[in-house]
């Protein structure tokens, strides 16, 4: 047994003991009853089981958790799904996902929800040309599988929620421009 | 032939194949100790007659799978892609949106067959083992440019204590450790070195 003290979407949870081979996805799903993150694959190869881990830094990532242990979270600070939305308001992201139909089934959006937001999080920090927006947003979607839709609605949304923001994503005239926090 | 007798007789007969099969087996696994080179009386020969054993940990997929020719870990004992289809990234340890440490955590994780080290990472492009042969092997491992400087009492050290270099003999669920033990083969570099650090042609 391992103790695991844990934020998860502003929420502490523990400390409490959780056995060593618990992972991450388990965790969540069966003992929190967080079931937004899915358990696709279990070898981190589709990604929908991905989760947002963030820094200390303010910068964030994601993380798989279904090939992870519970315990290797311990004092981290993660967000899931269930955490976009604030205040019954979906986030511009969620709403994008919606307005372009970018699901089907659901079992990937999870994954894509929490990937986009911290590509739009990183972008807010060192937004990126118009003319390398297509790239990054298919560098920071790659690795998720979907079956149902063909990924293109998906990209698409992300794609204009940065386009109806560009002075917070994008660069002016196609400098790169690292803004401070 | 009385029927007991028959068993009795196919029974040993079993007992002998499978020790014979097993003593195969232990000695592939296995490293020899550096005194059973004694035998070789040139020096040059016997220094790399060493390496071409420490060779056997070298050329196994837990060592070559990380020093990949390319861009891209392998996994596996037939040396497969990696998957999911990870790349080295700028520094080695995965790329900006899927580094290495965020599946592989600091230790093996066996629910998940996912091996673990706090410094899981690729070796450098100049120290790719895919494809070489032994010599090959060898000249790179002495060159200072190509093995991260490091002397010859260096490396010694580092093969013979490095905790990631030791991840290969405890690789966790699922995957054959390399041949011997870290100290077996920390021995041979050692006497590697000592004997003049010839490579094998």
């Amino acid at each position: 047994m391992t103790t695991l003290a844990i934020t998860i979407n502003g929420r502490a949870y523990g400390p409490m003991d959780v056995r060593d081979n618990l992972t991450m996805n388990d965790f969540l799903r069966e003992k929190l009853g967080m079931t937004g993150t899915k358990f696709g694959c279990g070898a981190a190869q589709c990604l929908s089981c991905a989760v947002i881990v963030d820094n200390a830094d303010g910068t964030s990532y994601t993380s798989p958790t279904c090939v992870v242990s519970a315990a290797s979270f311990n004092g981290k600070s993660i967000r899931t799904v269930e955490g976009h939305a604030k205040n019954g308001e979906l986030s511009a992201l969620q709403k994008a996902f919606i307005d372009h139909f970018a699901f089907q089934c659901g079992y990937c959006t999870a994954g894509f929800v929490n990937e986009g937001q911290v590509l739009l999080e990183r972008l807010a920090k060192k937004p990126v040309a118009r003319a390398d927006l297509e790239k990054t947003i298919a560098e920071a979607l790659d690795g998720h599988l979907c079956r149902c839709t063909g990924y293109i609605k998906y990209h698409e949304a992300v794609r204009d929620v940065i386009l109806a923001d560009p002075g917070r994503y994008l660069t002016a005239k196609g400098d790169r421009v690292q803004r401070d926090q | 032939m009385k029927s007991e007798m028959r068993v009795k007789i196919l029974v040993a007969v079993a007992a002998l194949l499978t020790g014979m099969l097993t003593a195969h087996a232990a000695s592939d696994d296995s490293l020899a100790t550096p005194e059973s080179f004694a035998a070789i009386g040139d020096t040059r020969a016997r220094s790399a007659a060493l390496f071409t054993e420490l060779g056997k940990v070298l050329s196994h997929p837990r060592c070559v799978n990380c020093h990949p020719a390319g861009d891209h870990p392998h996994q596996g004992e037939l040396g497969r892609l990696h998957q999911p289809p990870v790349e080295r990234g700028a520094d080695g340890h995965g790329s900006a949106a899927m580094r290495c440490s965020v599946c592989h955590q600091r230790a093996n994780f066996d629910p998940a067959r996912v091996p673990g080290h706090p410094e899981w990472h690729l070796a450098p492009r100049e120290m790719a083992w895919e494809g070489k042969t032994l010599g090959e092997i060898c000249a790179q491992i002495k060159d200072p440019k190509r093995n991260g400087g490091r002397s010859l009492d260096e490396l010694v050290h580092h093969i013979g204590t490095d905790t990631l270099v030791g991840w290969a003999w405890a690789p966790g669920f699922g995957r054959r450790p390399a041949p011997g033990t870290q100290k077996q083969a920390g021995d041979l570099v050692d006497a590697w070195v000592k004997t003049g650090a010839a490579c094998p042609n």
